[in-house]
C-alpha cells in the first residue's frame, strides 16, 4: 500500500549561519525531489550541512533561501508543530518523564484524539514492535534498542507524511545497529511513509536507501541509488567516501563509444567506463573497487593481467583473502573470493595484478569537479 | 566479591579521612545540635512545646515562619525560574549582564537589601514618595518578602539555569515535530523535567527564609518569626531553655523539608539528563510570552542593580535621600581602628575557614561516592545538616556548647572555644561555623562532579599500587580541581556575607564585618552599614575574581559553541 | 674561639642587664611620680609604663599610687559605636593597654556577661542605662570598685558600693520627624498621651525593652508615672497599636524617623539632637507629665582578667578629660556628670524638664519579670493584632 501523498521538494535549500565575517553557509542550493515512500538518505562527514538540511524539512531550522514544499505546498516558515513529520533523533529524545506508553502516544494526545482510539492505536503498534511487555518502564529502564525502536514508535504513531531520522543508529553497537536498520527498513517498507535518513555511515546508507544524497561541505556531490553511487561516483571524494577504493594514475584518455572512455594504464589500453567529465578532465583517475582486483603469483604470466607489484600484506579472512600490494602506481588493494591455498601468494612475493575493464570507472580529477572550500 | 571489594577500598587514609569527617561532623553540628535538645528538653523549654497548643502567640509566630517560609520559597522560585527561562529560551541584549547582576545578591550580605530597599521603597523611599507618591508599609511581612525573595532566588535561578542548559533541546524538538505547541511543550515536558529542580529551589529558599535572622530584626516590624523570636529569648531575656525551645520549633520544619527534598531528588534522579545535548533550542522570537518574560527579566534586573546602586551611592552620601551631600567619611569611619579590625578579622577567618571548607566537603563527596558503602546515604546527609540547620540554631548551639569547656566525666575534651574568653578569642568557633556553613556547598559540587568521572580511574590508581591517600591526592582531587575550586569559591562568598550564627558569637577580639553591618544598620547609621557593603562585596568580587583565575589559568576545557550550551 | 666566648658572655650579660633595668625602671618611675603635683583633676597619666591618677590630696593635685598596666582590655559597651570606638581608642592611647569593644545593647550585654560568668570574656561593661548594671549587680557579674574619681560626681550618680558609676545623664525624649508631623496635621507630641493619637498610627518606633536600656527605662517610667506594673503593661499596649516596630537598639529609631518611615521616635534625647546635627529633620520635644532619665553608667566585671588595667580605665572614664569626648569627638550629646566636665550647648539642661522620680534600683530589681512580661503581653501581641 504505497502512500500517493508525501512527495516531498526541496528547492534552491540554502542555510546561512551568523554574519558578516562568521557567516558560514551550512547547506549551499540544495535540491532535491523525494517521492511518495521513498527513503532518501543524506550522507556525508560531519560538518557537510545533513543534518541542517533535515533540520531545514522538520522546520527546526528557517532556510535563508529556497523552499521545502509538501505534496505542492510550500511549508514557508511553518512551525514543527505544524508539519506533518515524524522525528527520531540521534539521543532518541524520549520523554523521560514518562512511560514507554505515554511517549507513545503523545502525539496523539496532543491530536487531542480519545483515549479509546488512543489505546487501540498505541497498543496496536506496540504489538507490531514487540514493545507490548515495555508499556509501562520509563525510558531509562529498556535497552538502547528498545529505546530506538519506542523512538521509532512515538515518530510513527500519528502517521506521518514524512519521517525524518536524524542519526538514529549511531548510538548503537554494530550487532544491535545491523538489525535495527532491517527493522526500520521493512516497518518503513511496510507504512509506505517518504523518509529522510541522515547518516555518516556508508553501510547504513547502503542497506537502507532506495537513493543515496551524498554531501560535502553544504553542497550535494551527488544523488543516486546506491548502486550508481557505489559503482559510478562522481568524484574521487564520494568513491572514497562509499566503500573502499583504489585510485590508479591513467596516462592518457580517448572518448570511446558512449559512456567509456579509452585509457592506458600501466602501459596498456583498456576501454573503460567513465564519468561524462572524465575524458575533457586533465587528470582522469581511474577506480577500482578492490573485489574487482584480482591477484596472481607473478610468475604465473597472464596476458590480461595489468601491472605487477610486490606483496606487502595478506590478511586470510575464509571467504576471502586481502592483499595491499606495492606497485608503480603506489599501492593497491585487492580483495580475492574464495581463492584456493595454492593461490594465495605471500608477502614478501611479486604478485601479478588484473581487473576486468568493465568494473572499472574512470572519473574527473575532483578539483575540476568541485570548487573545494578547505 | 562485594566484602572482597570494600576491604580493598577501607585502606588506613580512608579510615582516617572517614573518622576525621565525622569527628568534624560531630563537633560542629551534632554536639550543638544536641546541646540545644537536652536545653529544649529543660521545663523552661519544654513549655514552649507543651504550651503551643494554647499559646495563641507561639501559634502564631510559628503561623508567620510557614507562611514568609513558604512565600519566599514560592516567589523565589518562581522569579528563578523565569529569569532562568528567559535566559535559556530568549535570545537579547544584554543577556550577559542580566545574568550577572542576578548573581549580586549571592555576594553581598542579604541585608545589604533590606535598609536599600528601604531607602527606596519605604514610606518616604526616594522611588516610592518622590517617584510615585505612594506610602507603603514594608516594616514586617511586606517588606520581609520583598527582601528575602530578592535576597535568595539567584539560588533557585542558578539552580533552574543548570538544569535548563542541561536538558537536551531534542526534547523540545520531539514534542514540538509531534504536534505540541510551545505552550504544550512548556506544560508536558519542560515543567515536569524542571520539577526536581523547582522542588530542591523551594525547600532551600524555604530553609534560608526561615532561618534569617537578620532581615527580621532589622525590617520585621511586628511580624515575628522564630528565628528573631529565639534571638529575644536569649538576648533579651536571657532565656536559654527558651531559645532552645524555639530553635528547636525551627529545627524541625527545617529538617522536614530538606529530608523531602533528599526523598524527592533521589527519587526523581531516574529523571537525570543523559549524553550530552544535541539539537538546538529555538528561541521565542516574537508574541506576547516573549515580552512578558523579557519585561520581568529587566524588571528584576534593574531592580536588583537600583538597589546596589542606592547601596553604592548611600556609603558615599551623608544620609542619602535626607542629605545627599558627598562624604568619604563612612568609609574613613568603617576603615579606620575598629572598622577596619572587622574587615581584617573577617577576612582572615574566612580565608581560613575556606579551604578546610573546601577540603572537607571534597573529602565526604569522595567518600560517599567512592569509598563508603553502607551508611554513604547517612554520611552525605550528615554533611549537608550544616546547611540544612538554620543558622540561628547553630548559633545558639555553638553558643551553649562551646562557652565553657566540653567535659565527659569531669575530663576536658575540648576547652572553652567561644566567647572572649576562649582561647584565640573565640576564633574558632567563627572559623568552625563558617567552615560548617560553607563546606555543604563543595560537597554537593564534589559529588556532583565525582558522579560523572569512572570509579575505574580509582581503581586504576589502586590496582597500580597507589595509596587511598595517593589516589585523593594525585587522581580524585585533579579531576574535581574544577568543582573545588568552584566550591571554594562559594564557600568564601558564604563565609563572609554569614550572620544569623556570628551574631551569638563574636567577641571583641573577633569583630566580624557582617555584625558590624547589622549593628550599623539597627543603630540607623545607614552611610556606615552601605560604606561595610561596598567593602565586603569588594572584598568577595576580588577574591572569587583570583580564584576564577586560578580555575581557568589551569583547567583544561572544553571548548563548547554556544549555540550547542544554550 | 676565646673571641667568640668573650663576645657570647657579654652579649648575655648585657641582655640579663637590660632586661632588669626594665623591670626596676618603671618601678623607680612609681616611687617616682607618686604624690608629686599634677595639673588636673581626675586626668588619667601613664609615665615610664605606669599608670597614674591626678587627685586631690589636702587641698593640692598629686598623682596617687602608680598601676603598672599589661595585657590587653577587653570592654563591653553599651552606647554608640562612635562613643565607644572613641573612648577605648583614647585610653589605649593614654596607657598603650590594647583595649578592645564590643558594642551590645542594654539587655544584650547583660546577657553576655551572665553567659560567660564563669570565664568572663570583659573586663568593663562601659555605656548604658545604670538599671542594667543593677540587674548586673543582681545576677552577680559585676564587682565594686570605688574610683577616687568618684569625688567629682554628685551621689545621686553612683552606687554606694561601687558596682556602677554614672558617666553620662540622659532624658527621654519624643523624636519627631517634622516633615512627617506637617504631613499627619500634628504637633510635635508633648505627654505621654499625645502618643496613644490614633494619627500615630505605625508612626512611632521604639527600641525593644529586653534588648534596649533606652526603651527599659522608658518602660520603667510608666511603672513610676502610673503607679504600678500593670498600668505600665496597659499604656505599653495600647501604645504597641501606633508602634511600627522595635529596633534591638535604642538609637535604632532615629535611622528610620530622619528617613521618614515613622513621625515620632522614643529615645534618649541625646540621640534625637545626633541625629538632627547629622542632618535629620528631626525635633526634640518631652512629655509634660514627666520622663525618664538614665544615668549611663561604667562597671568592674566580675572575676575580670585584667582587673588592674579595668580600675584605671574607670579612673578614666570618670574624668572630665574623657567625658568631654563624647560631644567633642563622638556626636553624643548626654550630660556629663564629672563636674569639671564642659557644658554644650546641644546638650539638654535636666533642670527645666519635668522628670518622673525614677527609682532605678527599683527598675533594676524589676528588670528580668518586667522584660519577660512586656515580651508576652505587648511585643509579641503585635505579631497576633
Amino acid at each position: 500500500m504505497k502512500a500517493k501523498t508525501g512527495r516531498l521538494k526541496l528547492t534552491n535549500l540554502t542555510k546561512e549561519f551568523g554574519n558578516g565575517s562568521d557567516r558560514v553557509i551550512a547547506v549551499n542550493n540544495l535540491n532535491l525531489t523525494i517521492e511518495p515512500g521513498e527513503f532518501v538518505t543524506l550522507l556525508g562527514p560531519s560538518g557537510c550541512g545533513k543534518t541542517t538540511a533535515l533540520r531545514m524539512v522538520a522546520g527546526f531550522e528557517n532556510p535563508t533561501k529556497g523552499s521545502v514544499q509538501l505534496d505542492g505546498v510550500d511549508l514557508g516558515s511553518l512551525s514543527p508543530d505544524k508539519r506533518p513529520m515524524g522525528m527520531v533523533f540521534q539521543s532518541y529524545a524520549l520523554f523521560p518523564h514518562m512511560s514507554v506508553y505515554e511517549n507513545i502516544s503523545y502525539g496523539l494526545k496532543v491530536q487531542k484524539m480519545s483515549k479509546t482510539k488512543i489505546r487501540e492505536a498505541v497498543g496496536e503498534l506496540l504489538d507490531s514492535m514487540s514493545l507490548e511487555h515495555l508499556a509501562n518502564r520509563a525510558p531509562n529502564q529498556i535497552s538502547g534498542g528498545q529505546q530506538q525502536r519506542v523512538a521509532l514508535a512515538r515518530a510513527m504513531v500519528v502517521r506521518p507524511k514524512v519521517l525524518l531520522f536524524d542519526e538514529p543508529l549511531s548510538n548503537l553497537d554494530a550487532k544491535l545497529r545491523a538489525q535495527m536498520r532491517i527493522e526500520i527498513r521493512s516497518i518503513q517498507r511496510k507504512m509506505g511513509i517518504t523518509s529522510i535518513f541522515v547518516t555518516h555511515d556508508q553501510d547504513e546508507a547502503m542497506s537502507l536507501s532506495d537513493r543515496i544524497v551524498v554531501m560535502r561541505n553544504a553542497v550535494v556531490e551527488q544523488v543516486g541509488t546506491p548502486d550508481e553511487i557505489y559503482r559510478k561516483p562522481n568524484s574521487v571524494f564520494v568513491a572514497d567516501f562509499i566503500g573502499r577504493s583504489n585510485f590508479i594514475k591513467v596516462e592518457s584518455v580517448k572518448a570511446g563509444k558512449v559512456g567509456t572512455a579509452k585509457i592506458v594504464v600501466v602501459g596498456k589500453e583498456l576501454e573503460v567506463a567513465a564519468h561524462e567529465k572524465a575524458i575533457a578532465s586533465s587528470e582522469p583517475v581511474l577506480l577500482l573497487r578492490p573485489e574487482s582486483v584480482q591477484v596472481y603469483a607473478a610468475k604465473k604470466a597472464s596476458s590480461t593481467g595489468v601491472g605487477q607489484g610486490k606483496v606487502k600484506n595478506v590478511i586470510f579472512y575464509g571467504p576471502h583473502v586481502e592483499y595491499t600490494l606495492t606497485t608503480n602506481q603506489g599501492e593497491i588493494t585487492a580483495v580475492v573470493s574464495d581463492p584456493t591455498f595454492e593461490e594465495i601468494v605471500h608477502i614478501g612475493e611479486m604478485a601479478e595484478f588484473t581487473f576486468s575493464p568493465e568494473r572499472a570507472w574512470l572519473l574527473p580529477s575532483d578539483a575540476e569537479h568541485n570548487q573545494e572550500i578547505h | 566479591m562485594a566484602s572482597n571489594r570494600k576491604n580493598a577500598k577501607f585502606d588506613i587514609f580512608t579510615k582516617i579521612a572517614l573518622i576525621f569527617v565525622i569527628a568534624i561532623i560531630i563537633l560542629l553540628v551534632l554536639l550543638p545540635l544536641a546541646n540545644i535538645f537536652k536545653f529544649a528538653m529543660d521545663p523552661g523549654g519544654r513549655v514552649i512545646f507543651t504550651d503551643l497548643p494554647k499559646s495563641l502567640v507561639d501559634q502564631e509566630i510559628v503561623k508567620n515562619t510557614l507562611k514568609l517560609g513558604l512565600t519566599v520559597g514560592t516567589l523565589g522560585t518562581l522569579l528563578g525560574f523565569f529569569l532562568a527561562y528567559t535566559q535559556t529560551r530568549i535570545e537579547f541584549k544584554g543577556k550577559r549582564i542580566l545574568h550577572v547582576i542576578n548573581l549580586i545578591p549571592i555576594i553581598s550580605p542579604p541585608f545589604a537589601l533590606a535598609t536599600a530597599v528601604i531607602v527606596l521603597f519605604g514610606r518616604s523611599g526616594l522611588i516610592t514618595r518622590d517617584l510615585l507618591g505612594l506610602r507603603p508599609t514594608l516594616y514586617g511581612y511586606p517588606g520581609l518578602v520583598i527582601v528575602l525573595t530578592l535576597s535568595f532566588f539567584p539560588v533557585a535561578y542558578m539552580n533552574l539555569l543548570g538544569m535548563m542548559k542541561s536538558l537536551d533541546p531534542a526534547l523540545d524538538e520531539a514534542g514540538s515535530i509531534l504536534g505540541a505547541n510551545r505552550w504544550k511543550i512548556f506544560k508536558s515536558i519542560t515543567v515536569p523535567l524542571l520539577i526536581p529542580g523547582i522542588a530542591g529551589s523551594f525547600l532551600l529558599l524555604f530553609i534560608e527564609s526561615i532561618a534569617d535572622l537578620a532581615n527580621p530584626l532589622i525590617i520585621g516590624g511586628g511580624y515575628t518569626v522564630l528565628a528573631s523570636r529565639a534571638y529575644i529569648s536569649i538576648n533579651g531575656d536571657y532565656n536559654i531553655p527558651g531559645a532552645a525551645g524555639y530553635s528547636l520549633l525551627l529545627l524541625i520544619p527545617a529538617l522536614l523539608v530538606f529530608l523531602i527534598q533528599r526523598f524527592w531528588s533521589q527519587r526523581n534522579s531516574v529523571i537525570s539528563v543523559t549524553g550530552k545535548p544535541t539539537g538546538r533550542i529555538n528561541p521565542i522570537k516574537s508574541g506576547p510570552i516573549k515580552y512578558l518574560l523579557l519585561t520581568i527579566t529587566w524588571f528584576v534586573s534593574i531592580l536588583i542593580a537600583v538597589v546596589y546602586l542606592t547601596v553604592i551611592m548611600g556609603s558615599f552620601a551623608s544620609i542619602i535621600g535626607v542629605n545627599n551631600a558627598l562624604t568619604l567619611e563612612h568609609f574613613r569611619y568603617v576603615l579606620s581602628g575598629f572598622g577596619g579590625d572587622s574587615v581584617k578579622t573577617t577576612v582572615i577567618l574566612a580565608l581560613i575557614a575556606t579551604p578546610i571548607a573546601g577540603m572537607v566537603g571534597m573529602l565526604i563527596a569522595w567518600l560517599v561516592i567512592r569509598r563508603v558503602k553502607q551508611g554513604s546515604q547517612i554520611l552525605d546527609f550528615l554533611g549537608m545538616l550544616g546547611i540544612a540547620v538554620p543558622g540561628t540554631v547553630i548559633g545558639i548551639g555553638y553558643a551553649i556548647t562551646y562557652n565553657d569547656a566540653v567535659r565527659i566525666a569531669g575530663y576536658t575534651i575540648i576547652p572553652q572555644l567561644s566567647g572572649g574568653g576562649a582561647i584565640l578569642g573565640g576564633a574558632i568557633v567563627i572559623v568552625m561555623v563558617y567552615v560548617i556553613r560553607s563546606s555543604p556547598a563543595g560537597q554537593r559540587s564534589g559529588i556532583a562532579s565525582l558522579q560523572q568521572i569512572d570509579p575505574s580511574i580509582d581503581e586504576a590508581s589502586a590496582s597500580l599500587g597507589a595509596s587511598g591517600f595517593r589516589t585523593f591526592r594525585l587522581v580524585t582531587l585533579p579531576l574535581i580541581r574544577g568543582a573545588f575550586l568552584t566550591g571554594l569559591m562559594y564557600a568564601f562568598a558564604h563565609a563572609m556575607t554569614t550572620l544569623s550564627p556570628i551574631i551569638f558569637l563574636v567577641t571583641a577580639d573577633t569583630p566580624i564585618m557582617t555584625q558590624k553591618i547589622l549593628a550599623e544598620a539597627d543603630q540607623g547609621r545607614y552611610g556606615n552599614s552601605f560604606a561595610f557593603c561596598v567593602i565586603l562585596i569588594v572584598i568577595v568580587l576580588t577574591v572569587m575574581g583570583l580564584i576564577n583565575l586560578a580555575v581557568r589559568g589551569r583547567k583544561t576545557t572544553s571548548y563548547k559553541p554556544l549555540a550547542m550550551v544554550q | 674561639m676565646k673571641k667568640i666566648k668573650l663576645i657570647s658572655v657579654g652579649a648575655v650579660s648585657a641582655l640579663v642587664l637590660s632586661l632588669v633595668a626594665a623591670f626596676i625602671a618603671p618601678a623607680n618611675a612609681a616611687t617616682d611620680f607618686k604624690g608629686a603635683a599634677c595639673a588636673l583633676e581626675g586626668s588619667v597619666k601613664t609615665i615610664g609604663g605606669v599608670t597614674y591618677l591626678c587627685s586631690r590630696v589636702n587641698e593640692s593635685l598629686v598623682y596617687g599610687e602608680g598601676r603598672k598596666l599589661s595585657g590587653t582590655l577587653n570592654v563591653l559597651c553599651g552606647a554608640q559605636e562612635l562613643w565607644c570606638s572613641t573612648m577605648t581608642t583614647a585610653f589605649q592611647k593614654k596607657t598603650g593597654i590594647t583595649t578592645k569593644f564590643v558594642r551590645l545593647s542594654a539587655g544584650e550585654g547583660l546577657t553576655r556577661l551572665i553567659a560567660s560568668k564563669n570565664n568572663p570574656e570583659f573586663d568593663i561593661w562601659h555605656g548604658g542605662p545604670n538599671d542594667t548594671y543593677i540587674a548586673g549587680r543582681i545576677a552577680g557579674v559585676l564587682d565594686t570598685y570605688k574610683s577616687p574619681n568618684r569625688a567629682m560626681l554628685i551621689p545621686a550618680h553612683q552606687d554606694a558600693d561601687g558596682y556602677w558609676t554614672g558617666v553620662y545623664t540622659g532624658a527621654l525624649g519624643f523624636c519627631s520627624n517634622t516633615n512627617e508631623l506637617k504631613r499627619l496635621g500634628l504637633r510635635a507630641p508633648t505627654s505621654w498621651a499625645d502618643l496613644l493619637n490614633s494619627k500615630l498610627k505605625g508612626n512611632i518606633m521604639m527600641a525593644h525593652p529586653g534588648t534596649s536600656g533606652t526603651a527599659y527605662t522608658a518602660l520603667y517610667t510608666q511603672v513610676i508615672r502610673l503607679g504600678s506594673e500593670n498600668a505600665a503593661i496597659d499604656y505599653m499596649k495600647l501604645l504597641n497599636k501606633n508602634v511600627l516596630s522595635y529596633t534591638r537598639s535604642g538609637a535604632g529609631p532615629t535611622g528610620p524617623l530622619g528617613r521618614g518611615e515613622v513621625a515620632v521616635g522614643l529615645v534618649f534625647s541625646h540621640d534625637c539632637t545626633a541625629a538632627k546635627l547629622l542632618g535629620n529633620p528631626v525635633v526634640v520635644s518631652f512629655p509634660s507629665e514627666g520622663t525618664g532619665y538614665e544615668v549611663g553608667a561604667v562597671g568592674l566585671v566580675k572575676g575580670a582578667k585584667n582587673s588592674l588595667a579595668a580600675k584605671a580605665y574607670i579612673d578614666f572614664a570618670l574624668s572630665a578629660e574623657a567625658q568631654n569626648l563624647g560631644p567633642d569627638k563622638a556626636q553624643s550629646f548626654q550630660v556629663l556628670t564629672n563636674s569639671n566636665a564642659k557644658a554644650n550647648r546641644n546638650m539638654v539642661n535636666l533642670k527645666k524638664l519635668a522628670l518622673v522620680k525614677y527609682d532605678v534600683e527599683a527598675a533594676g530589681t524589676a528588670a528580668a519579670a518586667l522584660k519577660k512580661r512586656f515580651d508576652a503581653e505587648v511585643a509579641l501581641t503585635s505579631s497576633a493584632k
